[in-house]
């Protein structure tokens, strides 16, 4: 499973998001995010083999023609 | 003849309905009385963060006007609602109930707002919420702490606890809630009255400061059951500017309120009937037994991967949140409040294949739920573990031998039908031998919400009026 450190939330939050946060800040962050990180280890349990993400083109085609209606 | 406040603020909306169209009381007079109403309780509930005075009294007077001159927009013609202020009103503020959106004023309306307006509601106020949505006990930082009216030192649920509240506490006839994890059916819950989640994409979100694209539900939280089919018929429908919402017919939701739940088959799922407070245990047991004297038929149903719906929730809301607040969180990180700062930064740990991960697994959840009602008509749940939960009490409850996690205690019953997106209401079954109340889901077929109300307009009838709040 895979595990989060304070030191590497730390190095995340200042390289990708440009702050500095506390030491004790990185403990918690590390925990709660890195709990939610294992804990999709878990979703491959259910079988996902064949599943397709529910993201239809109908929607996708729908929002660039609203894009376009809002543009006129 | 002018009727006493206390009775006009006792009508739910399809009683003011009526009394409006025979012209027995005004919506000017019902709205001073609400507004009479919030001024005497707002002090100790905070449930409003704005309240719209003076567009109520406008909007009242018109209602009257055009009533008198026998044109009736319908049910919520003259009827004062309150909105929890996620939803944007044009020139209103809507602050998320954040400090960041503190002074924003939208240059348009949320489309909900828009069809209830246009039906003639009367806009009393924009309600208190959990920050930005993002949490369960609308205990806010900014703007207050909304407090249940059964129990002030307890929270009212979130994330739309002003909406529940105020409900409650005849501070509005109707409230607008919103649900992405239980944020509608979780303060119905805990307050005792009735909210339902409708089908996801069955409610236009435009106009609605998203907490999880795929996953935010906007719906009604309401006295009774009937109201809540009657909302629900006025702000369904496909939305030009929401183009994830459905052209799925909207039916008449009033339609099978009395029609009994005779012959009717109801699936108790088993994932969620264990772990219960022995209040919660009795109170859900005594509402199955219920069904039964009513006719219907109850088993149990199992949806095997319910239990990890959490995580699909959690990983799912934690992404989407952060993309949406990723600019203000570098540049106004102080301006959170601490438990949704932390959230948000939680989400900076997800990865994508995580995310992606859990949106497919989501059709897992909802193919075994389906399944599930192949052969029953809906299902049911108890609404929470426990009653509400005091004012800062988070993390673990009780004697270590049986430590309850408040969230999951909470949670892990409404998240699973924002996973699938199914229809779900919250319908209160009693108070608790502490005088708090306790409550039950009926959760529906996709786009099945006729049926959700017909079974759960059979059991309000069955189970009779809610003992009222004293603590206000």
């Amino acid at each position: 499973m895979p595990q989060i450190t304070a030191e590497t939330v730390k190095q995340v939050l200042r390289d990708l998001y440009g702050y500095d946060i506390s030491d004790d800040d990185a403990r918690r962050i590390a925990a709660g995010g890195g709990a939610l990180v294992t804990s999709s280890e878990h979703l491959k349990s259910l079988g996902l083999a064949g599943i397709e993400p529910p993201f239809g083109y109908p929607v996708l085609s729908a929002e660039a023609r609203r894009l376009n209606a809002i543009k006129k | 003849m002018t009727t006493p406040h206390d009775e006009l603020l006792s009508f739910d909306v399809a009683t003011l309905a009526d009394k409006f169209r025979a012209r027995e009381i005004s919506p000017v007079e019902v709205t001073e009385a609400y507004l009479a109403r919030i001024e005497q309780v707002e002090g100790k509930l905070h449930s409003y963060i704005t309240v719209t005075d003076k567009v109520a009294r406008k909007a009242a007077k018109k209602a009257e006007a055009e009533i008198t001159a026998g044109k009736w927009r319908g049910p919520f013609h003259g009827v004062p609602i309150g909105l929890k202020d996620l939803l944007y009103t044009k020139g209103i503020r809507t602050t998320g109930g954040s400090k960041i959106l503190a002074d924003f004023k939208p240059d348009y309306d949320a489309t909900v707002w828009a069809r209830l307006a246009r039906a003639g509601a009367v806009l009393l106020g924009k309600l208190n919420l959990h920050e930005f949505a993002y949490g369960i006990s609308s205990s806010n930082p900014h703007w207050g702490i909304a407090r249940n009216p059964y129990a002030l030192d307890r929270i009212p649920g979130g994330s739309s606890g002003g909406s529940a509240a105020a409900i409650v506490a005849c501070s509005a006839a109707a409230t607008i809630g919103t649900d992405t994890g239980g944020s509608i059916r979780i303060p119905a819950a805990l307050c005792g009255c009735v909210g339902l989640k409708p089908t996801w994409s069955r409610v236009s979100r435009y106009g609605v400061l998203p907490l999880a694209y795929t996953l935010d539900h906007v719906g009604p939280i309401t006295r009774t059951v009937r109201d809540a089919a009657l909302m629900l018929g006025v702000i369904a429908g496909h939305d030009r500017n929401d183009s994830t919402s459905s052209r799925e017919r909207v039916r008449d939701y009033t339609k099978a309120l009395d029609t009994g739940v005779s012959g009717i088959r109801i699936g108790v799922i088993r994932e969620l009937n264990d772990g219960l407070s022995d209040d919660v245990a009795k109170s859900f047991h005594a509402a199955i037994d219920q069904f039964r004297s009513l006719g219907a038929v109850v088993d149990e149903a199992t949806i095997p991967s319910l239990p990890l719906a959490g995580v699909i929730t959690g990983i799912i809301v934690s992404g989407e949140a952060l993309e949406i607040h990723e600019d203000w969180i570098r540049t106004r990180r102080q301006d959170y409040g601490e438990d949704v700062r932390r959230l948000l930064e939680n989400g900076m740990m997800t990865t994508a294949t995580a995310y992606i991960r859990a949106q497919r697994a989501r059709a897992r959840v909802l193919a075994e739920a389906s399944a599930a009602l192949a052969s029953r008509d809906v299902l049911i749940a108890p609404g929470s573990a426990i009653g509400a939960p005091k004012i800062g009490e988070g993390g673990l409850l009780g004697q270590p031998e049986d430590r309850v996690d408040v969230g999951n205690a909470i949670l892990r019953f409404t998240s699973p039908f924002d996973v699938t997106g199914q229809p779900a209401l919250a319908i209160p079954t009693g108070l608790s031998s502490e005088g708090l109340p306790l409550s039950m889901q009926v959760i529906g077929r996709p786009f099945g919400e006729e049926q959700v109300i017909q079974v759960a307009a059979a059991y309000e009838r069955a189970r009779g009026a809610m003992p009222r709040p004293t603590a206000i």
